[in-house]
């Protein structure tokens, strides 16, 4: 074979190469369905639930599917990121992630809880507070999340060295059956974990994450900025519809207890211990959002220079305002 | 010139890549460029994903794992294909299960390996022992069966007893086959262990474990550059074990 | 010292009724004294191959017995050797290696055996491939290994099955000469198989012909050549003209009917 065909032949590779990457690249259609995505048995969007239940997205005239619902909030952001979804409820530590890592290109639209997570460790264990902890292994949902932070301000706030504690990764599911046959000593993560752990009789709580960093942002709204643009209307609706979904949770505590029920699988009992747990509250926190990214440099996660510029791009405000203006 | 030419197809291929990403025709976050590819590797090198675990012990961690996973596939898969080999009663009873257990795909057994195990080096090594065992077993039955029958003729008629022949006549006829075995079994752990590190590890250290981070934190480009690590080791085991080959079977 | 084959009859039998039973060997008897070379010419599929491997003690008989020295053989046959038309040599072994073997089976010490296999290397003239692999030696190299391997254990019969017949013709010639060479200095007894007339008349004291299946001894022949041997003598001609009268291709015969023969004086 020649080196002209040689050539001709390696160009042609490269342009199919191209044609085929092209394709999913232009991924993410933009349509009158909002493909929305949350995460699996996490209390603390049971905002989304209820709007979902009680339809009032519907009522502020949008059209919302499901379009995913995940394990963790990275995975969720993956989604983002292949362009598979519109708007979702999320941690906010990932999403911060994503998008200071360029990955995703999203933005706050409004919070959607407060505190709710925490350190649980094996009932009758001898650790009965956090510098304990020294030498023990302890699970995280993941690195880079809300909990990862959370656990690292507690060791911080009790004069712990990260270091000598042994930090694993599992995912929550998994966290009460480790901790039952100790193979981990603790773990932190989202209620209804938490409750859970206690109704089963293995676990019980060293530390609520009020006593961390107090009304500390969790999770959050977030919408993908391209589809925020071109959709400014409807994405107010979706927001509308999350406000009025956090009211109801607040005012109907004993129906919000029963949605909560139906998505995650558990007994009431073990749902409105776990509610009692969690502030629903729809206004983001621009000061709790900067610590987060201080938090995230500092671990050599992000290289952000300017934490308050990179949250006031981050959280829009505007929508909100604009809302309860109204 | 032979080497000039088997690195026209890589190079081009990356110099395609870096002008996909450049010129943005794929986003950057879906493809890093393969400059930041390697920049995210002095990362995972430098600085460790997650921050303070490098890359060097993960690679440690991973493959211990998959030695200790290897060793005991090899110890119990190479005896019992001999005498698989050798005795076609023991074949036909041991036949079944073999054919039964084979394809399932070790990452199956990842949730029922973690409830006898634990999340421990135990469970890893197990399922990694479920990858490497059948290639080795089945490569040395084959290696035993297809002796030539004329050799065993031979050296009964060198007055060799049952004992001599096993040992003297049949194990090194099979030992080329048994070391393709070998070698694709220590391949396919290679693979099966990264994908079983998904799962989570207990020391926090291990090459999939790090790529599962990487994908936590949305870094795409330490994602890459991990998998081209995993690549490279997996490369260079396999060279290592032709080299080891050559020098032992020297008579093929 | 002797070998006797008395009444040998070999049937394979089919455990699947609709094929018939392949009756190889019917009624084979000979008699061989010491120190003879005796080749064995018989049609394909006749059991020569079979014959030498019931003498061999690889293969069971039917019927029938065998005899050395008046004592019958049974199941430990250390005073025969075999060589295989395939060499059968172990790949993984070196040419010496190759040699040592039935010495290291009987369990003499290691500086003993490497010493008579390099004698058996230097008379040989295999001198410099003591390391080498079978595939790296020639076609008539692997087979002096393999007569080497088998005479080193100093076996009263030596049987050869076509051992030179994946040679080719120059090889073959010297692969005789050399063997009648080793041979005219020890006092084994050779029963050769071959399928070549020549080959037939040029190594052996008497041929042996046997018939088509189910097989007989159809005619023994003396070859009262002097030795050493002249391929292109008179005498070695005429015998060969008696045994290819029996051995013509199509023409087995039955070994009871009558044949013409002609006497070689």
């Amino acid at each position: 074979m020649t080196y002209l065909k040689k050539l001709n032949i390696l160009l042609l590779i490269s342009v199919g190469f191209t044609f085929f990457s092209i394709i999913p690249a232009l991924g993410g259609n933009v349509g009158k369905t909002f493909r929305m995505g949350y995460l699996q048995s996490d209390l603390h969007q049971l905002a989304c639930w209820v709007a979902l239940e009680k339809g009032f997205f519907v009522q502020e005239g949008v059209d919302v599917e499901i379009a995913g619902i995940f394990k963790a909030g990275p995975e969720e952001m993956m989604g983002f990121a292949s362009g598979s979804l519109d708007i979702g409820y999320v941690g906010e530590a990932p999403a911060t992630m994503a998008v200071a890592n360029k990955t995703a290109d999203v933005v706050v639209l409004a919070q959607v809880n407060t505190e709710g997570s925490s350190i649980v460790v094996k009932k009758g264990s001898n650790i009965k507070q956090v510098s304990d902890l020294i030498g023990k292994t302890v699970a995280i949902p993941g690195h880079a999340q809300v909990q990862d932070f959370l656990l690292r301000k507690a060791l911080v706030k009790y004069n712990v060295d990260a270091g000598r504690v042994n930090i694993i990764v599992l995912k929550p599911p998994e966290m009460i059956g480790a901790l039952k046959t100790s193979q981990i000593h603790a773990f932190i993560a989202w209620e209804p974990y938490i409750a859970k752990a206690g109704t089963m009789g293995d676990g019980s709580v060293l530390i609520n994450s009020s006593d961390i960093w107090p009304s500390h942002p969790c999770c959050v709204l977030v919408a993908d900025s391209t589809v925020l643009e071109k959709n400014m209307q409807e994405v107010k609706a979706i927001v509308r519809a999350h406000m009025r979904a956090t009211d109801f949770i607040n005012c109907n505590r004993e129906e919000a207890v029963k949605i909560g029920v139906k998505y995650t699988g558990m007994d009431e009992n073990t749902i409105i211990m776990a509610m009692k747990n969690i502030t629903y509250t729809y206004v983001p926190s621009v000061e709790g959002e900067i610590e987060y990214v201080n938090f995230l440099n500092k671990l050599r996660y992000l290289n952000v220079s300017d934490s308050r510029e990179f949250a006031d791009r981050f959280i829009n405000m505007e929508i909100l305002k604009e809302i309860i203006k109204k | 010139m032979k080497s000039v030419r088997r690195c026209i197809a890589p190079l081009s291929l990356i110099i395609g890549w870096e002008c996909l990403s450049s010129y943005e025709i794929i986003p950057r976050y879906k493809l890093p460029s393969p400059v930041e590819v390697v920049v995210g590797f002095k990362y995972i090198l430098l600085i460790g994903m997650p921050p303070g675990f490098h890359l060097h012990n993960h690679l440690i961690y991973s493959l211990y794992r998959v030695f200790i996973g290897y060793t005991a596939a090899a110890a119990i898969a190479i005896p019992l294909g001999i005498f698989m080999g050798w005795s076609t009663q023991l074949r036909e009873l041991m036949d079944p299960i073999v054919e039964m257990v084979r394809p399932i795909p070790p990452l199956a057994w990842i949730p029922i390996a973690i409830l006898w195990f634990g999340i421990g080096i135990k469970s890893a090594a197990f399922i990694i022992f479920l990858g490497v065992f059948f290639p080795i077993l089945l490569n040395t039955i084959s290696g035993v069966c297809s002796i030539d029958p004329i050799l065993i003729e031979a050296a009964r008629t060198l007055n060799a007893k049952t004992r001599d022949i096993f040992l003297k006549v049949l194990i090194p006829a099979a030992v080329p086959s048994i070391f393709v075995g070998m070698r694709i079994g220590v391949g396919i752990g290679w693979m099966t262990l990264v994908a079983a590190e998904f799962t989570g590890v207990k020391t926090g250290y291990g090459l999939g474990y790090m790529i599962m981070v990487a994908r936590d934190v949305q870094r795409p480009a330490e994602i890459l550059a991990g998998m081209a690590v995993i690549g490279s080791v997996g490369i260079f085991i396999n060279k290592g074990f032709r080299f080891v080959e050559a020098k032992i079977v020297k008579w093929e | 010292m002797s070998l006797e084959v008395i009444g040998l009859k070999k049937t394979y039998y089919n455990s699947d009724k609709k094929r018939s039973n392949v009756h190889v060997l019917q009624d084979v008897n000979f008699k061989v004294k010491d120190g003879q070379f005796i080749s064995i010419i018989g049609p394909s599929g006749c059991g020569k191959t079979t014959l030498l491997k019931i003498i061999a003690g690889l293969e069971d008989s039917t019927e029938g017995k065998v005899f050395l020295n008046g004592e019958e053989l049974t199941t430990s046959r250390e005073q025969i050797g075999l060589v295989f038309q395939e060499y059968a040599l172990f790949s993984w072994r070196t040419t010496l290696r190759n040699i040592e073997f039935g010495l290291e089976i009987k369990g003499v010490k290691k500086k003993e055996r490497r010493f008579a296999a390099l004698e058996y290397i230097k008379k040989f003239g295999l001198s410099g491939f003591e390391h080498k692999y079978p595939r790296e030696l020639s076609g008539g190299m692997r087979q002096r290994v393999a007569i080497a391997r088998t005479l080193i254990n100093n076996p009263q019969v030596l049987l050869m099955d076509e051992p030179f017949g994946s040679l080719d013709s120059q090889t073959r010639n010297s692969l005789q000469e050399f063997l009648l060479k080793i041979w005219r200095k020890r006092d084994e007894t050779v029963l050769f198989v071959t399928h070549n007339v020549d080959e037939a008349v040029f190594l052996s004291d008497q041929i042996i012909v046997m018939s088509e299946r189910p097989s007989g001894i159809m005619k023994v022949l003396d070859v009262p050549c002097p030795r050493p041997r002249d391929r292109t003598s008179r005498i070695c001609n005429q015998i060969r003209k008696n045994v290819l009268k029996y051995v013509i291709h199509d023409r087995w015969l039955n070994p009871h009917s009558k044949i013409p023969f002609v006497a070689p004086f």
